[in-house]
């Protein structure tokens, strides 16, 4: 039995402690918003927070996340309280076919969160785990920019967005 | 028993229809399903035609007609509707719509997604359904009211009554007695309100929180998971396979061998993934198993140089157009197999419960995915209903629809809701490509840059007889199977000995006016499943032509630019594109060390024309910058335009720069994305777009991106480095 929190929550897993955290999320806990691109920790899709921390979770056995802290798409923000890369997302109309950008967010997130005045370097290295088949980059980047650069600073936004 | 031995049965092929570039009518007989609407409405409800619903509460629903798969085609298409219905697209609740031939893109006679076409097609259908509905409703808000409906307006989902306003809902009831009306005058482009407008797409929000549905994120209950193992071999069949290994995995149900391969059935998609690894199979050997990447070289050079390909298009005396010349040219040039990988693995889920079966999966072929039910469960065509989710991305891979024959196998054999899930290395090794193409030009200019003589030849495989005999089974699910095999290969010698497939050539000379051309085909197909990629022929004609043009333009000492122009006299929607592109070039001020590259070409109705700011270091191809300049018509959302074109960029800029699907011993070579990469953010160039608005009716806007990158890059190269760069990918010497 394995315990950790998930967006909050205190939950277990009693399956094969070899599952990887992106499957546990699926079809366990189905939540739907990580997504299975490669299986091989190539593209990014499936990215998720652990203790706050990007990682590729389509390759992470569950096993390696007892007693840690999992943030998913569904944990950041939600429609009705959206967080401020997703409210970036929409107003710079990022999405194409919208496949991979849980795990654009998820890993911009966490980039802001550990460098919240991150340069256009910094995105760069980055961002260049998560592959946007549709070519979404110059939008990923100036939502990120966006946030990044915004004058209410990136704490004082999430707080807001938060209240 | 863990080993079996397999029949040799014949096992129906995978399925596929047109996902790009085919302009051709085909109307099948039986092909469209004409009963009952697939809408769930509440008796209360006003459905007026099979695009909308509007209910009491004003919840108005626009039922999309095509297949959005990132183009933006729900926001495109909920503007045109919402124009003439007079409701903001936002304000629409967009779903996918079902199967029934009102569904039909109008130009193909099927319900398909490609070819660059959707708002081209359905720009005045749909407006006119908006108007007919529009009046419809003010009809029924006069009689309610008492007010002739030359006195009442609308705003937004409401109708205007003076200072009164009621929503469209108050008056369905009384709508649905009336007939609707037809021909409503629609309004002149002045008045528009929303097409042309900027605004967010309608899926952004979904899509940035993750709640998007998908089809791999369909759930449902009881509902067991399929990993399938195929041949590493196109088309080849299992002689024999054990499976006592695999059986013992945990969460494995069962394992049975299917037309494509052998499915294991388990509780989930990692248990189905993982016991799969533990299976072995015997594979028969066929024709491609033969066939390496250096063998389909040397064969498309073979066909060449039998020099007697069918001929496509013929004007004017070559020879003498040659003879007239001041500079002639000829050169050879390559563009690889290559794979769509679209960010969702291709999956379907499919329930048969009695004598009803639900699909659910995401597919740019909606009516072919409820035919072929029809054909393998022998259900009523009405009983059949196919839920299309947001597609991961499409670019022609989703117009394929293998992945819905294996789950409807796996679920008539289970008895058990299924889903079928692909792996990455699935969707890169057992794919449909883009055909490996070689092509020879041979060019003359007279003194001004004037093309004097212009003769393409192109060997390669073709798309749509493949894809067209694939889809058979779909689009007439009643016919026998006898007969479907006497059709089949009536295709393939058509295309392979007399016609054209106009994908093939297409693209090889039309972007500029040439009175003495010669466009010749060879096929060649080697047995590897093809299909369209997207921009389909452009995206080699168009890097054969524009590299060629470059050539002439360096050979003969001209401007590249007015080169184009010189040859533009009779295109004047082109010729401005290429005018206002080279004026933007001639401005630009590029770092030492950056180099420039031109490319245009017209493809899917619009013109495109592409800047490339180029650097090369160390040997490696660097792309700062790519500036468009387009023209497609009216833009229904400017930043929708903006955004394909980004998108097609990029799409391309991977091509260019990496895109290579090889063949071993017949098997695929690449298996995920450390061999098959994809350009990301820190390579990605900045992107500027200038539309042009020449105010005609809209063209594509999806893949015309896609054909002048190649070439602009590879022009840019030459500058940089003095190499001439004729192959897919570049590659410095």
């Amino acid at each position: 039995m394995i315990e950790f929190m998930l967006n909050g929550e205190q939950v277990t897993f009693n399956g094969d402690p070899e599952t990887p955290l992106l499957w546990v999320i699926r079809d366990s806990f189905k939540l739907k918003g990580s997504k299975f691109g490669c299986g091989a920790g190539l593209c990014g899709a499936c990215t998720m927070h652990l203790d706050g921390t990007a990682m590729k979770t389509c390759v992470l056995p569950i096993a390696a996340v007892a007693g840690k802290t999992v943030t998913t798409i569904e944990g950041l923000g939600t429609p009705d309280s959206m967080h401020p890369l997703q409210q970036a997302w929409v107003e710079h109309n990022v999405p194409q076919c919208g496949y991979c950008q849980s795990g654009q967010i998820m890993t911009a997130a966490a980039l802001l969160a550990a460098n919240p005045d991150a340069a256009e370097a910094d995105i760069d290295t980055a961002m260049a785990g998560n592959i946007c088949r549709c070519g979404c980059y110059p939008r990923i980047k100036g939502a990120i920019q966006s946030v990044a650069s915004n004058t209410l600073g990136y704490d004082a936004m999430a707080e807001e967005v938060a209240s | 028993m863990s080993t079996q031995i397999l029949s040799r049965r014949h096992f129906l092929k995978s399925s596929a229809l047109v996902g790009g570039g085919v302009v051709v009518a085909v109307t099948l007989p039986g092909c469209s399903f004409d009963g009952e609407l697939p809408i769930d409405a509440a008796d209360t409800a006003l459905v007026p035609n099979a695009f909308l619903q509007i209910t009491p509460d004003n919840k108005i629903v626009f039922y999309c007609p095509a297949d959005e798969m990132g183009q933006g085609i729900r926001t495109g298409l909920a503007t045109v509707i919402g124009e003439e219905l007079d409701c903001h697209p936002s304000n629409m609740a967009v779903e996918a719509a079902g199967s029934h031939e009102d569904y039909n893109n109008p130009e193909f006679g099927l319900q398909l997604t490609g070819g660059s076409s959707a708002v081209r097609v359905f720009y005045e259908p749909l407006r006119q359904v908006g108007a007919d509905t529009r009046a419809l409703i003010l009809a029924a808000a006069a009689r309610d009211l008492g007010i002739p409906a030359a006195r009442l307006s609308t705003d937004n989902g409401h109708v205007i009554a003076g200072d009164k306003s009621y929503p469209y809902g108050d008056f369905v009831a009384t709508a649905a007695t009336l007939d609707v009306p037809t021909e409503t005058p629609v309004k002149d482009a002045s008045a528009f309100k929303y097409i042309g407008t900027h605004f967010a797409r309608i899926d952004a929000e979904a899509k940035a929180t993750g709640t998007a549905s998908f089809g791999i994120d369909i759930d449902l209950p009881d509902m067991v998971y399929a990993v399938v193992l195929r041949s590493p071999v196109a088309g080849a069949k299992a002689v024999r396979f054990d499976d006592e290994a695999a059986r013992r995995q945990p969460g494995v149900q069962t394992i049975l061998p299917i037309s494509s391969g052998i499915a294991v059935v388990a509780d989930s998609y990692w248990q189905a993934n993982q016991a799969a690894k533990k299976l072995t199979v015997e594979w028969e050997d066929v024709a491609l198993t033969a066939v390496d990447s250096t063998r389909v070289r040397a064969d498309l050079s073979a066909a060449l140089d039998a020099d007697d390909g069918v001929e496509a298009a013929s004007e004017g005396d070559f020879e003498a157009g040659l003879a007239a010349a001041a500079n002639t040219q000829s050169a050879e040039y390559f563009a690889p197999f290559l794979a769509h990988a679209p960010m969702e693995p291709v999956n379907a889920t499919l329930r048969i419960e009695g004598d009803r079966a639900d699909l659910w999966t995401g597919v740019q072929v909606v009516g072919a995915a409820q035919g072929l039910l029809e054909r393998l469960t022998g259900l009523p065509r009405e009983n059949i209903r196919v839920h299309n989710q947001y597609l991961g991305g499409g670019f022609g891979r989703r117009a394929t629809l293998t992945h819905v024959v294996e789950v409807t196998e796996i679920a008539m054999a289970t008895g058990k809701p299924v889903q079928v899930l692909w792996s990455r290395e699935d969707d890169l090794r057992h794919g449909v490509y883009r055909p490996a193409s070689l092509m020879r030009l041979e060019a003359g200019i007279d003194a001004d840059g004037k093309v004097t003589a212009w003769q393409a030849q192109r060997a390669g495989g073709n798309v749509t007889p493949e894809t067209l005999e694939n889809a058979l089974p779909a689009l007439l699910p009643s016919m026998p199977e006898g007969l479907l095999g006497g059709l089949h290969g009536a295709v393939e010698f058509i295309f392979g000995n007399w016609a054209v497939d106009h994908p093939s050539v297409e693209g090889l000379h039309e972007t500029y006016s040439m009175p003495t051309h010669t466009i010749t085909h060879t096929t060649v197909d080697h047995g590897l499943p093809l299909t369209f990629w997207r921009s389909v022929g452009h995206s080699y004609s168009g890097f054969a032509v524009e590299s060629m043009m470059d050539e002439l333009a360096v050979s003969a000492g001209l401007d590249p630019v007015a080169l184009r122009l010189k040859n533009l006299e009779d295109k004047p929607r082109m010729r401005r594109v290429v005018q206002r592109a080279g004026e933007l070039m001639a401005a630009m001020e590029v770092p030492e060390g950056h180099h420039l590259g031109f490319a245009s070409h017209s493809s899917f109705f619009t013109d495109v024309a592409e800047i490339a700011e180029v650097s090369v270091t160390d040997g490696k191809i660097r792309v700062h910058k790519v500036t468009c300049v387009v023209d497609c018509g009216t833009a229904v959302n400017p930043d929708t335009v903006r955004a394909q074109l980004e998108g097609g960029v990029m799409f391309a800029l991977t091509a260019t720069l990496y895109g290579e699907i090889d063949l071993d011993r017949g098997a695929v070579v690449q298996s995920n994305f450390h061999d098959y990469p994809i350009l990301r953010m820190d390579e990605a160039p900045a992107i500027e777009i200038e539309i042009i608005d020449s105010g005609t009716a809209p063209t594509g806007i999806g893949e015309p991106g896609v054909p002048p990158l190649a070439p602009a890059v590879a022009n840019a190269v030459f500058r940089a480095t003095g190499q001439r760069l004729r192959e897919l990918p570049l590659r410095l010497a």
